[in-house]
């Protein structure tokens, strides 16, 4: 994978950089009759320097791709983007991207317009969805103008619409996590959330499919409904 | 840091499913660029508990599986009970479906997740590309898992070779020996001609045949010296007079191990190989079986079969503990290790009560049985005396004047076989306990009230007293005594029953989830191989040998008469006989290292320490013994 980020970021560096009409970025999917154990699904987590989505920053992004309802890590996205706090040389190394894409000041736009493309305008999820998106769409907006909408959903609440009588100790990813015995091989780095999240929505999915939520649009509707249930009972 | 290097371009996921994959075999061996190929080529698959991963009904198999997290059992249906049986299963780190996709086959068996599953899996075309570049894991899919097993034996021996270092195995069959040319002669020939004959071809031994080949006796050396120093006869006597009648003989398919067993229990040195018919066609000495290896079991055996002194003995014995390294250097299994211990305690045994009676012989004939492991055959190096003496009462006297005569001789014999490193049986199961040097009546009538009175410690008893078997002495009044117990114990369904209550009592240290169930809070990962890991399969064993009238006490033999017998099916007894060894190879294994180490041989291990491989293997003999327990239970309805 890293090889086509190179060779992309190769092809924008000699020349025809700065020519990113978002118009020519994937179109984002709407909310339709899509089947879940066929359409492509981005499961992704964000690292930020805080929790303060107006002062913080995103520092890393992984993302894996759930197709035919599985996995396939040959389709992942793991890049971090800006550490301020570490050597900005030796970050970028590790991930492939160059000293001299760095100082032309391309890193972050470039490898926000891979992530869109790589999305391919498929639906989102993300553990505590509305924190990563808000994050994403200010980064997304504030370096390339892009302000397209994407569906979102969030697997915190994934998870309970289909496993309301789990007994899990809290909230958290962690929770949902050890409930389900899985093992994060590197908390807090983004893509390894991202492949336990994922793997939790695969465990979700799995259970829908045996509910009768066959579309995306079922899903969609049914996570309405269990939130509208929720704030029932809250008031 | 190359390496490191190279690792940390690689993404975090695939650097993760890497680790994994390297803590499990066949990966454990393989190079990184195979496993990255692998992670960067692998999908991440979900089963819900019950969720078929693989039918026979989906085709021809495209892809190639590894469980990461859960498990996947095979799913056979069983027609005559009309229900699924699970044959097999499949546990973390582990790959299926190996045979149906080397094949291109559909699978034969239904896999089925066993509680909420993730799969790792890769394409046909992936798994083609690691095929046919990376050696190590084109062995293990060819192979299989008996590659595993091949694994654990070659590193049981390659330990011990170590100190060794020579590579013929005992396995070897007899015919690929370069067996001598037999010297044979007529059983009328002269002693003096026949011995020019041995010394024409240089040869240590002579076979005297009949008209057919078939040999019917065997003069060496050994008897030459013999006759000359005794004064037996002229040179001119027949050589049937001074032969040694009907002489050992094993098929040219046996192999070197027998032949070393049956040579070191009988202190031969030659043996007559033979065909189907029994026609001779070789023979072989102990110098051809030995003459490459530095195995001195025939001579080792000889040397404490003839040993004139108890301090010759008791130095013997740490010669017998470095035996047992070189028999598993050489190939030896567990199977034949326990035999060898066996072979050579008895010979000890023998040779004690030998020296005992020649000092002061109590002047009536007994029968020295011994009880237990050692009745089954199944010592390691860790082994305590259970033994007793079965006695014919002579005529005018009572079976306490017997006891009487017989009992200071046995006090003496078990404290000299303590020196040789027997252990006192702490319950006093031996021959100088008066309720166990019995008359042949005493016996019987012991044994009637053992079996009808079915008291629990009657059944505590009962792993020792119904492996019995006769070490030195007359075997006809034991044969006798057997009979009859074991025509009592068939007809005994309720004694039946309870015994196979008390085996099923004994659990294989698994728990539900298929971990290793450990002794008790105090010893957290720790097991106990002889009672939690052999026991069960001992018990088991027990109970449908006696209740199927098969006096052999070894645990292997009784499984291979209960498969001829139809008792067992044959794939079972061998599943069943495979596992037991396995746990027995480990356990043997500890002993010779805590010996290396100047530690107390104890039966505890702690399964952390074993590697991934053998604590898979060990895990899966656990769950053979949990089959073999679902046998007991059907069959006793417990």
């Amino acid at each position: 994978m890293f090889e086509h980020i190179k060779q992309w970021l190769a092809q924008r560096r000699s020349g025809v950089t700065g020519d990113h009409d978002p118009e020519h970025l994937p179109t984002p999917k709407t909310v339709d009759d899509q089947q879940l154990s066929r359409c492509r699904l981005v499961v992704l987590d964000l690292e930020t320097t805080g929790l303060n989505s107006s002062k913080d920053e995103v520092i890393a992004i992984g993302a894996v791709a759930i197709e035919g309802g599985v996995i396939h890590l040959n389709d992942q996205f793991d890049l971090i983007l800006r550490r301020p706090e570490l050597d900005i040389r030796e970050t970028v190394l590790i991930h492939g991207i160059g000293t001299e894409a760095l100082t032309q000041g391309h890193e972050t736009e470039d490898a926000l317009l891979y992530l869109l493309e790589w999305m391919n305008g498929d639906p989102v999820l993300a553990y505590h969805s509305a924190f990563d998106q808000k994050f994403l769409e200010k980064t997304l907006k504030a370096q390339l103008g892009y302000t397209l909408p994407h569906v979102w959903m969030d697997v915190a609440e994934l998870l309970p619409a289909f496993f309301p009588h789990a007994d899990v100790k809290g909230r958290g990813l962690d929770h949902w996590s050890d409930y389900f015995r899985l093992e994060v091989s590197e908390r807090h780095h983004a893509a390894a959330d991202a492949l336990v999240t994922a793997e939790l929505t695969l465990v979700a999915l799995n259970k829908a499919q045996k509910n009768g939520v066959k579309t995306l649009k079922e899903l969609v509707e049914k996570l309405h409904y269990q939130r509208r249930l929720k704030n029932m009972h809250r008031y | 840091m190359a390496a490191a290097n190279q690792d940390m371009t690689r993404p975090q996921n695939t650097r993760a499913i890497m680790t994994f994959l390297r803590e499990h075999s066949p990966f454990s061996s393989m190079d990184d660029t195979h496993l990255a190929h692998f992670a960067e080529h692998a999908t991440l698959r979900f089963y819900a508990d019950e969720d078929v991963v693989l039918s026979p009904d989906e085709g021809v198999v495209k892809r190639f599986y590894i469980v990461k997290q859960g498990r996947i059992r095979g799913e056979r249906h069983n027609e005559k009970e009309d229900r699924a049986e699970t044959t097999f299963e499949i546990s973390q780190g582990e790959c299926f479906p190996l045979a149906a996709l080397i094949g291109e086959r559909p699978t034969r068996t239904l896999h089925r997740a066993d509680g909420d599953t993730f799969c790792l899996s890769i394409e046909q075309k992936a798994f083609i590309t690691i095929f046919s570049e990376s050696e190590p894991f084109r062995d293990f899919c060819l192979r299989g898992v008996s590659s595993l097993l091949d694994q654990v034996n070659q590193r049981i021996q390659s330990r011990a070779m170590a100190s060794i270092g020579s590579s013929n195995s005992l396995d070897t069959p007899l015919e690929r020996y370069a067996l001598r040319n037999p010297i044979v002669c007529s059983p009328d020939l002269p002693v003096h001609k026949a011995v020019a004959r041995m010394h024409e071809n240089n040869v240590g031994s002579i076979i005297i045949t009949d008209d057919n080949r078939h040999p019917t006796g065997i003069f060496t050396l050994r008897d030459l010296r013999t006759m000359i120093a005794e004064e037996k006869g002229s040179l001119d006597t027949p050589i049937r007079q001074v032969m040694t009648k009907d002489p050992c003989r094993l098929p040219a398919t046996a192999d070197a191990f027998e032949a070393a067993l049956l040579m070191a229990e009988h202190h031969f040195a030659h043996l007559c190989v033979v065909d189907d018919e029994d026609l001779l066609i070789g023979v072989v000495s102990e110098r051809d079986l030995f003459s490459l290896q530095r195995v001195d079991l025939v001579n080792l055996a000889r040397t404490i079969g003839t040993a004139t002194h108890l301090r010759t003995l008791v130095s013997l014995r740490a010669d017998v503990s470095r035996l047992v390294d070189s028999m598993l250097a050489h190939g030896a299994d567990s199977g034949q290790v326990v035999k060898i211990i066996t072979t050579l305690n008895d010979v000890t045994v023998r040779r004690v009560l030998e020296l005992n009676l020649k000092k002061h012989d109590p002047g009536i004939p007994f029968t020295w049985l011994t009880f237990g492991s050692e009745g089954r055959q199944e010592q390691t190096l860790l082994t305590d005396q259970d033994n007793g003496i079965l006695f014919e009462t002579p005529e005018g006297m009572t079976d306490q004047d017997v006891r009487d005569k017989l009992l200071p001789f046995a006090r003496k014999v078990n404290d000299e076989l303590a020196e040789c490193g027997f252990t006192l049986c702490k319950g006093n199961i031996m021959a100088s306990n008066p309720k166990l040097c019995l008359s042949d009546r005493e016996w019987d009538d012991w044994f009637i009230r053992f079996i009808d009175a079915s008291t629990p410690q009657n059944l505590v008893y009962s792993s020792i007293f119904l492996d019995m078997r006769a070490v030195f002495g007359p075997t006809e009044p034991l044969h006798r005594l057997l009979k009859k117990v074991l025509e009592r114990i068939r007809k005994n369904a309720l004694f039946q029953k309870m015994l196979a209550g008390n085996a099923f009592q004994r659990k294989p240290p698994l728990t539900m989830f298929r971990n290793f169930r450990y002794l008790n809070d105090e010893k957290k990962h720790v097991l106990d191989l002889k009672r939690q890991g052999l026991a069960p399969f001992v018990e088991s064993i027990r109970v449908f040998a006696l209740a199927n009238g098969i006096e052999t006490a070894n645990t292997l033999e009784r499984m291979e008469q209960l498969s001829k017998k139809g008792v067992f099916d044959a794939k079972d007894a061998n599943a069943w006989k495979e596992a037991y060894s396995l746990i027995q190879a480990i356990r043997m294994r500890a002993h010779q290292e805590m010996l290396d180490n100047g530690e107390e041989l104890t039966n505890y291990i702690d399964p952390d320490d074993l590697n991934p491989l053998d604590r898979r293997i060990l895990r899966e003999s656990f769950r053979q013994a949990q089959r073999l327990q679902q046998k007991l239970e059907v069959t006793y309805q417990l």
